[in-house]
Protein backbone atom coordinates (compact mmCIF):
# COMPACT_ATOMS: atom_id res chain seq x y z
CA UNK A 1 0.00 0.00 0.00
CA UNK A 2 3.13 2.55 0.60
CA UNK A 3 4.51 3.69 -2.28
CA UNK A 4 8.16 4.99 -2.67
CA UNK A 5 7.61 8.40 -0.94
CA UNK A 6 8.67 7.94 3.07
CA UNK A 7 7.92 10.68 5.51
CA UNK A 8 9.33 11.54 8.26
CA UNK A 9 9.23 14.36 10.88
CA UNK A 10 12.08 17.07 10.80
CA UNK A 11 10.48 19.17 13.47
CA UNK A 12 8.24 19.02 16.59
CA UNK A 13 7.00 21.12 19.55
CA UNK A 14 4.99 21.00 22.56
CA UNK A 15 3.14 22.87 25.48
CA UNK A 16 1.49 21.00 28.20
CA UNK A 17 1.29 20.50 32.09
CA UNK A 18 4.75 19.93 31.66
CA UNK A 19 5.77 23.41 30.21
CA UNK A 20 7.11 24.86 27.24
CA UNK A 21 8.79 22.24 24.67
CA UNK A 22 8.68 18.92 23.68
CA UNK A 23 11.30 17.73 25.94
CA UNK A 24 9.71 19.20 28.76
CA UNK A 25 6.91 16.87 28.05
CA UNK A 26 9.04 13.72 27.06
CA UNK A 27 11.24 14.13 29.82
CA UNK A 28 8.40 14.28 32.47
CA UNK A 29 6.62 11.12 30.46
CA UNK A 30 10.05 9.18 30.89
CA UNK A 31 10.71 10.15 34.22
CA UNK A 32 7.00 9.31 35.36
CA UNK A 33 6.91 12.65 36.94
CA UNK A 34 3.07 13.23 37.20
CA UNK A 35 1.55 16.93 36.08
CA UNK A 36 -1.31 16.35 37.88
CA UNK A 37 -2.25 19.52 40.45
CA UNK A 38 -5.35 21.76 41.51
CA UNK A 39 -6.59 23.14 38.97
CA UNK A 40 -6.77 27.05 38.89
CA UNK A 41 -10.44 28.69 37.46
CA UNK A 42 -11.00 32.19 37.10
CA UNK A 43 -14.59 31.72 38.19
CA UNK A 44 -15.83 29.96 41.64
CA UNK A 45 -16.14 26.39 40.78
CA UNK A 46 -18.62 24.41 42.41
CA UNK A 47 -17.27 20.98 41.11
CA UNK A 48 -16.09 18.08 43.15
CA UNK A 49 -13.54 17.14 40.95
CA UNK A 50 -10.73 20.08 41.07
CA UNK A 51 -7.70 18.26 39.60
CA UNK A 52 -6.22 18.56 35.82
CA UNK A 53 -3.00 18.70 34.04
CA UNK A 54 -3.76 22.18 33.19
CA UNK A 55 -1.37 24.20 31.32
CA UNK A 56 -0.07 26.67 34.13
CA UNK A 57 2.42 29.81 34.28
CA UNK A 58 1.91 30.40 30.53
CA UNK A 59 2.27 33.68 29.90
CA UNK A 60 1.14 34.12 25.71
CA UNK A 61 2.98 37.81 25.62
CA UNK A 62 5.97 36.56 25.81
CA UNK A 63 6.48 34.52 23.04
CA UNK A 64 3.35 36.19 20.46
CA UNK A 65 3.02 40.02 19.83
CA UNK A 66 0.28 42.09 20.21
CA UNK A 67 -0.96 41.87 16.58
CA UNK A 68 -1.47 37.97 17.07
CA UNK A 69 -2.42 37.58 20.24
CA UNK A 70 -6.30 38.94 20.30
CA UNK A 71 -6.94 36.44 17.55
CA UNK A 72 -5.91 33.94 19.66
CA UNK A 73 -7.90 31.76 22.05
CA UNK A 74 -5.03 29.79 24.45
CA UNK A 75 -5.79 26.72 22.15
CA UNK A 76 -4.12 28.74 19.50
CA UNK A 77 -1.33 30.38 21.31
CA UNK A 78 -0.33 26.82 22.65
CA UNK A 79 -0.43 25.92 19.27
CA UNK A 80 2.14 28.59 17.49
CA UNK A 81 4.39 28.53 20.44
CA UNK A 82 4.63 24.79 19.80
CA UNK A 83 4.71 25.36 15.87
CA UNK A 84 7.30 27.90 16.44
CA UNK A 85 9.47 25.34 18.52
CA UNK A 86 8.95 22.71 15.36
CA UNK A 87 9.07 25.07 13.25
CA UNK A 88 13.25 26.22 14.50
CA UNK A 89 14.42 22.17 14.52
CA UNK A 90 13.24 21.27 11.37
CA UNK A 91 15.61 24.38 9.90
CA UNK A 92 12.85 26.39 8.78
CA UNK A 93 11.46 29.93 9.06
CA UNK A 94 8.48 32.06 9.08
CA UNK A 95 10.29 34.59 7.27
CA UNK A 96 9.94 32.80 4.08
CA UNK A 97 6.26 31.34 2.98
CA UNK A 98 6.06 27.87 2.90
CA UNK A 99 4.12 28.30 0.18
CA UNK A 100 1.43 26.33 -1.75
CA UNK A 101 2.99 22.65 -1.10
CA UNK A 102 2.81 22.78 2.45
CA UNK A 103 -0.69 21.78 4.51
CA UNK A 104 -1.94 22.71 7.54
CA UNK A 105 -3.75 20.51 9.38
CA UNK A 106 -4.68 20.63 13.22
CA UNK A 107 -7.29 18.31 15.67
CA UNK A 108 -9.05 20.02 18.07
CA UNK A 109 -12.38 18.46 19.99
CA UNK A 110 -13.63 21.88 20.65
CA UNK A 111 -11.51 24.82 19.69
CA UNK A 112 -11.80 27.82 21.41
CA UNK A 113 -13.37 26.57 24.64
CA UNK A 114 -12.13 29.43 27.06
CA UNK A 115 -13.80 31.87 24.14
CA UNK A 116 -16.44 29.86 23.92
CA UNK A 117 -17.51 30.09 27.59
CA UNK A 118 -16.12 33.90 28.45
CA UNK A 119 -18.53 35.09 25.65
CA UNK A 120 -21.45 33.25 27.07
CA UNK A 121 -20.89 34.42 30.83
CA UNK A 122 -20.31 38.09 29.25
CA UNK A 123 -23.66 37.64 27.32
CA UNK A 124 -25.69 36.01 29.20
CA UNK A 125 -24.96 35.96 32.41
CA UNK A 126 -23.67 39.57 32.77
CA UNK A 127 -25.89 40.97 29.68
CA UNK A 128 -22.67 42.58 28.33
CA UNK A 129 -21.28 43.27 25.20
CA UNK A 130 -19.51 40.93 23.00
CA UNK A 131 -15.45 41.08 22.09
CA UNK A 132 -15.94 41.75 18.62
CA UNK A 133 -13.02 39.10 17.80
CA UNK A 134 -15.47 36.32 19.48
CA UNK A 135 -15.96 34.48 16.63
CA UNK A 136 -12.44 34.19 14.35
CA UNK A 137 -11.03 33.37 18.18
CA UNK A 138 -13.24 30.31 19.12
CA UNK A 139 -14.11 29.00 15.22
CA UNK A 140 -11.88 25.21 15.49
CA UNK A 141 -10.04 26.36 12.01
CA UNK A 142 -8.52 29.20 13.59
CA UNK A 143 -6.11 26.87 15.13
CA UNK A 144 -4.93 25.51 11.44
CA UNK A 145 -5.57 29.07 9.57
CA UNK A 146 -3.37 31.12 12.32
CA UNK A 147 -0.62 28.77 11.66
CA UNK A 148 -1.27 28.90 7.66
CA UNK A 149 -0.62 32.80 8.11
CA UNK A 150 1.92 32.84 10.48
CA UNK A 151 4.14 30.06 7.81
CA UNK A 152 2.68 31.11 4.75
CA UNK A 153 1.87 27.61 4.16
CA UNK A 154 -0.99 27.58 1.27
CA UNK A 155 -2.13 24.47 0.73
CA UNK A 156 -5.20 22.44 2.13
CA UNK A 157 -5.81 23.91 5.76
CA UNK A 158 -8.54 22.51 7.72
CA UNK A 159 -9.35 21.58 11.07
CA UNK A 160 -10.44 17.80 12.55
CA UNK A 161 -12.56 18.00 15.09
CA UNK A 162 -12.90 13.94 15.68
CA UNK A 163 -13.12 14.56 19.94
CA UNK A 164 -10.48 12.47 21.47
CA UNK A 165 -8.89 11.40 17.72
CA UNK A 166 -8.97 14.69 16.44
CA UNK A 167 -5.18 15.07 16.22
CA UNK A 168 -4.31 11.45 15.68
CA UNK A 169 -6.08 12.28 12.20
CA UNK A 170 -5.12 15.21 11.38
CA UNK A 171 -1.28 13.82 11.75
CA UNK A 172 -2.58 10.73 9.67
CA UNK A 173 -4.02 12.87 6.57
CA UNK A 174 -1.09 15.17 6.75
CA UNK A 175 1.30 12.12 6.19
CA UNK A 176 -1.14 10.66 3.43
CA UNK A 177 -1.97 14.04 1.66
CA UNK A 178 1.75 13.95 2.10
CA UNK A 179 2.68 10.15 0.50
CA UNK A 180 -0.06 10.84 -2.45
CA UNK A 181 1.91 13.42 -3.61
CA UNK A 182 -0.53 16.32 -3.00
CA UNK A 183 2.00 18.28 -0.80
CA UNK A 184 5.52 17.95 0.20
CA UNK A 185 5.31 19.01 3.65
CA UNK A 186 2.36 19.04 6.40
CA UNK A 187 2.30 21.11 9.60
CA UNK A 188 0.24 18.85 12.07
CA UNK A 189 -1.00 18.82 15.21
CA UNK A 190 -3.41 18.84 18.14
CA UNK A 191 -4.69 21.10 20.32
CA UNK A 192 -7.44 21.59 23.03
CA UNK A 193 -8.03 23.22 26.22
CA UNK A 194 -11.74 22.46 28.07
CA UNK A 195 -10.35 22.94 31.51
CA UNK A 196 -12.70 25.54 32.12
CA UNK A 197 -15.67 25.73 34.63
CA UNK A 198 -18.21 24.61 32.73
CA UNK A 199 -16.15 21.78 30.64
CA UNK A 200 -14.62 20.49 33.91
CA UNK A 201 -18.45 20.17 35.43
CA UNK A 202 -19.49 18.33 32.15
CA UNK A 203 -16.80 16.00 32.16
CA UNK A 204 -17.76 15.64 35.63
CA UNK A 205 -21.31 14.83 35.07
CA UNK A 206 -20.01 12.06 32.48
CA UNK A 207 -18.20 9.71 35.65
CA UNK A 208 -15.67 9.28 33.91
CA UNK A 209 -13.06 11.90 36.29
CA UNK A 210 -10.79 10.37 38.67
CA UNK A 211 -11.63 11.94 42.17
CA UNK A 212 -8.15 11.20 43.00
CA UNK A 213 -5.69 9.36 40.48
CA UNK A 214 -5.73 8.19 37.02
CA UNK A 215 -4.42 4.68 37.33
CA UNK A 216 -4.70 2.77 33.37
CA UNK A 217 -4.57 -0.70 33.22
CA UNK A 218 -4.80 -0.99 37.05
CA UNK A 219 -6.69 -2.95 39.24
CA UNK A 220 -8.97 -0.22 40.78
CA UNK A 221 -8.64 2.73 38.09
CA UNK A 222 -11.73 5.02 38.78
CA UNK A 223 -11.47 7.46 35.75
CA UNK A 224 -9.25 9.66 34.25
CA UNK A 225 -7.51 13.20 34.68
CA UNK A 226 -8.10 16.32 31.59
CA UNK A 227 -5.43 17.62 30.31
CA UNK A 228 -4.46 20.12 28.07
CA UNK A 229 -1.81 21.45 25.27
CA UNK A 230 -0.80 21.51 22.04
CA UNK A 231 1.92 19.44 19.54
CA UNK A 232 2.73 20.19 16.48
CA UNK A 233 4.94 18.28 13.84
CA UNK A 234 6.47 19.21 11.21
CA UNK A 235 6.15 15.73 8.11
CA UNK A 236 7.99 15.78 5.38
CA UNK A 237 8.26 13.65 2.34
CA UNK A 238 12.07 12.11 3.25
CA UNK A 239 14.13 12.96 -0.17
CA UNK A 240 13.31 16.45 -0.13
CA UNK A 241 13.85 16.80 3.58
CA UNK A 242 17.52 15.16 3.01
CA UNK A 243 17.93 17.13 0.02
CA UNK A 244 17.00 20.71 1.97
CA UNK A 245 19.95 18.77 5.22
CA UNK A 246 16.78 18.45 7.62
CA UNK A 247 17.16 15.76 9.94
CA UNK A 248 14.85 12.95 10.13
CA UNK A 249 13.83 12.57 13.90
CA UNK A 250 11.56 9.17 13.36
CA UNK A 251 9.70 8.13 10.07
CA UNK A 252 6.00 8.12 10.64
CA UNK A 253 5.62 4.61 8.53
CA UNK A 254 1.63 4.21 9.07
CA UNK A 255 -1.64 5.76 9.65
CA UNK A 256 -5.10 3.63 10.29
CA UNK A 257 -8.18 4.24 11.31
CA UNK A 258 -11.96 3.65 11.63
CA UNK A 259 -15.32 4.03 13.03
CA UNK A 260 -17.26 1.50 14.95
CA UNK A 261 -20.15 2.47 14.14
CA UNK A 262 -22.12 1.63 17.04
CA UNK A 263 -22.31 3.71 19.95
CA UNK A 264 -21.89 6.96 20.85
CA UNK A 265 -19.89 6.87 24.04
CA UNK A 266 -19.06 3.14 24.71
CA UNK A 267 -15.69 1.63 23.04
CA UNK A 268 -15.65 -1.32 20.98
CA UNK A 269 -12.96 -3.59 20.48
CA UNK A 270 -13.49 -5.13 16.87
CA UNK A 271 -13.33 -1.55 16.15
CA UNK A 272 -10.44 -0.35 17.77
CA UNK A 273 -8.51 -3.70 16.29
CA UNK A 274 -9.46 -2.74 12.85
CA UNK A 275 -7.73 0.54 13.63
CA UNK A 276 -4.68 -0.75 14.41
CA UNK A 277 -4.79 -3.32 12.07
CA UNK A 278 -5.39 -0.71 9.10
CA UNK A 279 -2.23 1.24 10.55
CA UNK A 280 -0.05 -1.55 10.39
CA UNK A 281 -1.23 -3.00 6.76
CA UNK A 282 -0.56 1.18 6.00
CA UNK A 283 2.93 0.59 7.30
CA UNK A 284 3.29 -2.44 5.71
CA UNK A 285 4.38 -4.65 8.65
CA UNK A 286 3.53 -7.28 11.02
CA UNK A 287 2.22 -6.93 14.41
CA UNK A 288 5.67 -8.70 15.47
CA UNK A 289 7.46 -5.59 14.20
CA UNK A 290 5.90 -3.30 16.96
CA UNK A 291 8.12 -2.97 19.99
CA UNK A 292 6.46 -0.47 22.42
CA UNK A 293 2.40 0.66 22.58
CA UNK A 294 1.45 4.23 23.83
CA UNK A 295 -1.68 3.35 24.41
CA UNK A 296 -5.38 5.43 24.34
CA UNK A 297 -5.56 4.65 28.07
CA UNK A 298 -7.51 6.61 29.88
CA UNK A 299 -8.05 4.97 32.68
CA UNK A 300 -11.58 4.83 32.44
CA UNK A 301 -13.01 1.17 33.44
CA UNK A 302 -14.50 0.68 29.95
CA UNK A 303 -11.71 1.75 27.52
CA UNK A 304 -9.02 0.26 29.43
CA UNK A 305 -10.49 -3.05 29.71
CA UNK A 306 -11.42 -2.54 25.93
CA UNK A 307 -8.12 -1.43 24.40
CA UNK A 308 -7.07 -5.00 26.26
CA UNK A 309 -9.00 -6.49 24.24
CA UNK A 310 -8.28 -4.99 21.28
CA UNK A 311 -5.00 -5.48 21.67
CA UNK A 312 -5.36 -8.80 22.36
CA UNK A 313 -7.35 -9.11 19.06
CA UNK A 314 -4.36 -7.74 17.17
CA UNK A 315 -0.98 -9.60 18.61
CA UNK A 316 -2.66 -12.54 20.47
CA UNK A 317 -0.23 -14.48 21.83
CA UNK A 318 2.44 -11.69 21.35
CA UNK A 319 0.70 -9.48 23.65
CA UNK A 320 2.19 -11.02 27.21
CA UNK A 321 5.77 -9.74 26.25
CA UNK A 322 4.78 -6.34 24.32
CA UNK A 323 5.17 -3.49 26.81
CA UNK A 324 2.00 -1.34 26.65
CA UNK A 325 1.44 1.91 28.59
CA UNK A 326 -0.22 5.01 29.29
CA UNK A 327 1.15 8.53 29.67
CA UNK A 328 -1.94 10.46 30.31
CA UNK A 329 -1.63 10.27 34.29
CA UNK A 330 1.46 12.34 33.72
CA UNK A 331 -0.06 14.92 30.98
CA UNK A 332 -3.86 14.13 31.73
CA UNK A 333 -6.11 13.63 28.60
CA UNK A 334 -5.24 16.19 26.41
CA UNK A 335 -8.76 15.06 24.35
CA UNK A 336 -8.35 16.34 20.75
CA UNK A 337 -4.68 16.89 21.43
CA UNK A 338 -4.12 14.05 23.29
CA UNK A 339 -2.90 11.72 20.28
CA UNK A 340 -0.42 15.15 19.64
CA UNK A 341 1.06 15.22 23.13
CA UNK A 342 1.53 11.06 23.16
CA UNK A 343 3.40 11.26 19.22
CA UNK A 344 5.70 13.22 21.01
CA UNK A 345 6.24 10.59 24.15
CA UNK A 346 6.40 7.91 21.30
CA UNK A 347 8.94 9.75 19.40
CA UNK A 348 11.10 9.98 22.72
CA UNK A 349 10.23 6.25 23.51
CA UNK A 350 11.76 5.22 20.02
CA UNK A 351 14.34 7.82 20.03
CA UNK A 352 15.51 7.28 23.58
CA UNK A 353 14.82 3.29 23.50
CA UNK A 354 12.57 3.83 26.78
CA UNK A 355 9.13 2.64 27.27
CA UNK A 356 7.92 5.29 29.34
CA UNK A 357 6.14 3.98 32.59
CA UNK A 358 2.33 3.66 33.63
CA UNK A 359 2.49 5.61 36.72
CA UNK A 360 -0.02 4.88 39.65
CA UNK A 361 -0.32 1.24 38.33
CA UNK A 362 -1.46 -0.87 41.71
CA UNK A 363 -1.99 -4.16 40.60
CA UNK A 364 -2.97 -6.53 37.74
CA UNK A 365 -6.59 -6.30 36.53
CA UNK A 366 -7.84 -9.50 34.90
CA UNK A 367 -9.41 -7.06 32.07
CA UNK A 368 -6.77 -5.39 30.83
CA UNK A 369 -4.07 -8.54 30.52
CA UNK A 370 -1.08 -6.06 29.25
CA UNK A 371 2.42 -5.51 30.33
CA UNK A 372 1.98 -1.87 31.60
CA UNK A 373 5.23 -0.95 32.11
CA UNK A 374 4.28 -0.17 35.80
CA UNK A 375 5.77 2.61 37.72
CA UNK A 376 9.26 2.59 35.81
CA UNK A 377 10.50 3.63 32.79
CA UNK A 378 11.72 0.64 31.25
CA UNK A 379 15.31 0.71 28.95
CA UNK A 380 14.50 -1.42 25.47
CA UNK A 381 15.27 -1.40 21.81
CA UNK A 382 12.34 0.25 20.27
CA UNK A 383 12.66 0.50 16.48
CA UNK A 384 8.69 0.64 15.97
CA UNK A 385 5.82 2.37 18.05
CA UNK A 386 2.28 2.36 17.69
CA UNK A 387 0.15 5.10 19.67
CA UNK A 388 -3.48 5.04 19.73
CA UNK A 389 -6.42 7.21 20.12
CA UNK A 390 -9.79 6.03 20.57
CA UNK A 391 -12.66 8.90 20.37
CA UNK A 392 -16.56 9.32 21.45
CA UNK A 393 -18.42 8.19 18.69
CA UNK A 394 -16.56 5.31 18.06
CA UNK A 395 -14.08 7.29 15.47
CA UNK A 396 -10.45 5.04 15.85
CA UNK A 397 -6.98 6.58 14.94
CA UNK A 398 -3.59 4.96 15.07
CA UNK A 399 -0.11 6.22 14.44
CA UNK A 400 3.25 3.84 13.72
CA UNK A 401 6.44 5.59 14.51
CA UNK A 402 9.63 4.08 13.07
CA UNK A 403 13.44 4.92 13.77
CA UNK A 404 14.75 7.34 11.25
CA UNK A 405 17.09 5.30 8.77
CA UNK A 406 20.51 6.63 8.60
CA UNK A 407 21.21 9.45 6.12
CA UNK B 1 -34.40 -3.60 61.84
CA UNK B 2 -37.97 -3.64 60.74
CA UNK B 3 -37.89 -0.19 59.65
CA UNK B 4 -34.72 -0.35 57.69
CA UNK B 5 -35.78 -2.91 56.12
CA UNK B 6 -39.16 -1.16 55.14
CA UNK B 7 -36.88 1.75 54.34
CA UNK B 8 -35.08 -0.29 51.90
CA UNK B 9 -37.83 -1.38 50.44
CA UNK B 10 -39.40 1.75 49.70
CA UNK B 11 -36.20 3.34 48.51
CA UNK B 12 -35.85 0.06 45.90
CA UNK B 13 -39.25 0.97 44.27
CA UNK B 14 -38.12 4.50 44.09
CA UNK B 15 -34.89 3.73 42.18
CA UNK B 16 -37.20 1.60 40.09
CA UNK B 17 -39.24 4.44 39.21
CA UNK B 18 -36.08 6.34 38.03
CA UNK B 19 -33.88 3.39 36.33
CA UNK B 20 -37.90 2.89 34.33
CA UNK B 21 -37.65 6.59 33.53
CA UNK B 22 -33.92 7.38 32.67
CA UNK B 23 -33.41 4.07 31.31
CA UNK B 24 -36.33 3.85 29.20
CA UNK B 25 -37.26 0.17 30.03
CA UNK B 26 -40.77 -1.36 30.63
CA UNK B 27 -41.69 -1.50 34.09
CA UNK B 28 -43.11 -4.93 34.20
CA UNK B 29 -39.26 -5.91 32.75
CA UNK B 30 -37.53 -3.98 35.56
CA UNK B 31 -37.61 -6.76 38.20
CA UNK B 32 -34.84 -7.56 40.44
CA UNK B 33 -33.79 -10.82 38.70
CA UNK B 34 -33.82 -8.66 35.28
CA UNK B 35 -30.47 -8.27 34.18
CA UNK B 36 -28.81 -5.71 32.87
CA UNK B 37 -27.49 -6.51 29.69
CA UNK B 38 -31.41 -8.15 29.17
CA UNK B 39 -32.99 -4.33 29.78
CA UNK B 40 -29.86 -3.19 26.73
CA UNK B 41 -28.82 -1.23 30.02
CA UNK B 42 -25.94 0.73 28.80
CA UNK B 43 -23.06 2.71 30.69
CA UNK B 44 -24.76 6.12 29.32
CA UNK B 45 -27.72 4.57 30.92
CA UNK B 46 -26.60 3.51 34.28
CA UNK B 47 -24.99 7.51 34.35
CA UNK B 48 -28.28 9.03 33.29
CA UNK B 49 -29.80 6.83 36.02
CA UNK B 50 -27.20 7.78 38.75
CA UNK B 51 -27.29 11.48 37.56
CA UNK B 52 -30.99 11.19 38.35
CA UNK B 53 -30.31 9.37 41.47
CA UNK B 54 -28.41 11.86 43.15
CA UNK B 55 -30.82 14.68 42.24
CA UNK B 56 -33.63 12.69 43.41
CA UNK B 57 -32.11 12.24 46.98
CA UNK B 58 -29.65 14.61 47.02
CA UNK B 59 -26.53 12.89 47.25
CA UNK B 60 -22.93 12.15 45.39
CA UNK B 61 -22.35 8.96 44.20
CA UNK B 62 -18.75 8.69 43.19
CA UNK B 63 -17.71 6.55 40.38
CA UNK B 64 -16.10 4.00 41.72
CA UNK B 65 -18.01 1.68 43.88
CA UNK B 66 -19.84 -1.34 43.18
CA UNK B 67 -22.01 -0.10 39.96
CA UNK B 68 -19.89 -1.72 37.36
CA UNK B 69 -19.57 -4.59 39.00
CA UNK B 70 -24.04 -4.83 39.56
CA UNK B 71 -25.22 -7.64 36.45
CA UNK B 72 -28.81 -7.83 37.89
CA UNK B 73 -31.30 -4.64 38.53
CA UNK B 74 -31.93 -5.94 42.01
CA UNK B 75 -27.61 -5.87 42.65
CA UNK B 76 -27.46 -2.11 41.10
CA UNK B 77 -30.49 -0.99 43.66
CA UNK B 78 -28.42 -2.61 46.48
CA UNK B 79 -25.50 -0.51 45.41
CA UNK B 80 -27.29 2.12 45.31
CA UNK B 81 -29.57 2.10 47.99
CA UNK B 82 -26.42 1.04 50.47
CA UNK B 83 -24.94 3.96 49.15
CA UNK B 84 -28.03 6.72 49.93
CA UNK B 85 -28.68 4.94 53.19
CA UNK B 86 -24.65 5.44 53.89
CA UNK B 87 -24.87 9.51 53.22
CA UNK B 88 -27.97 10.11 54.44
CA UNK B 89 -26.51 8.52 57.87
Amino acid sequence: MADSRRIVVTGMGAVSAAGVGAAALWEAARDGRSCVGETHFIRPYRGRIRISAQVQDFDPAAYLTSSVLPFCDPVTQYLLVAADEAIAQAGLTSAKPMGPRTATIIGTGVGGMHTLENGLHLTLVEQGRPDPLTVPRLIPSACPSMLSIRYGSMGPCFAVASACSSATQAIGIGLHLIRSGLVDRAIVGGTEDCVTNSAMLAWEALRVLTPDSCRPFSKGRNGMILGAGSAVFILEEAELARARGAEALVEIAGYGTSADAKDPVRPDAQGAAACMRNALADASIDPSEIDYVNAHGTGTTANDATESEALGIVFGDQLAKLPVSSTKPIHGHALGAAGALELVVTIGAVRENVAPPTINWREADAKCPVDAVPNEARPMPIRTALTNSFAFGGINASLIVRRAFAA
Amino acid sequence: METKALDHTELANQIIDVIVKEGMVDREKATLDATIESLDLKSIDIVMILTAIEEKFDVYIPMDGPFHEAKKIGDLIDAIAAYIIKEKN
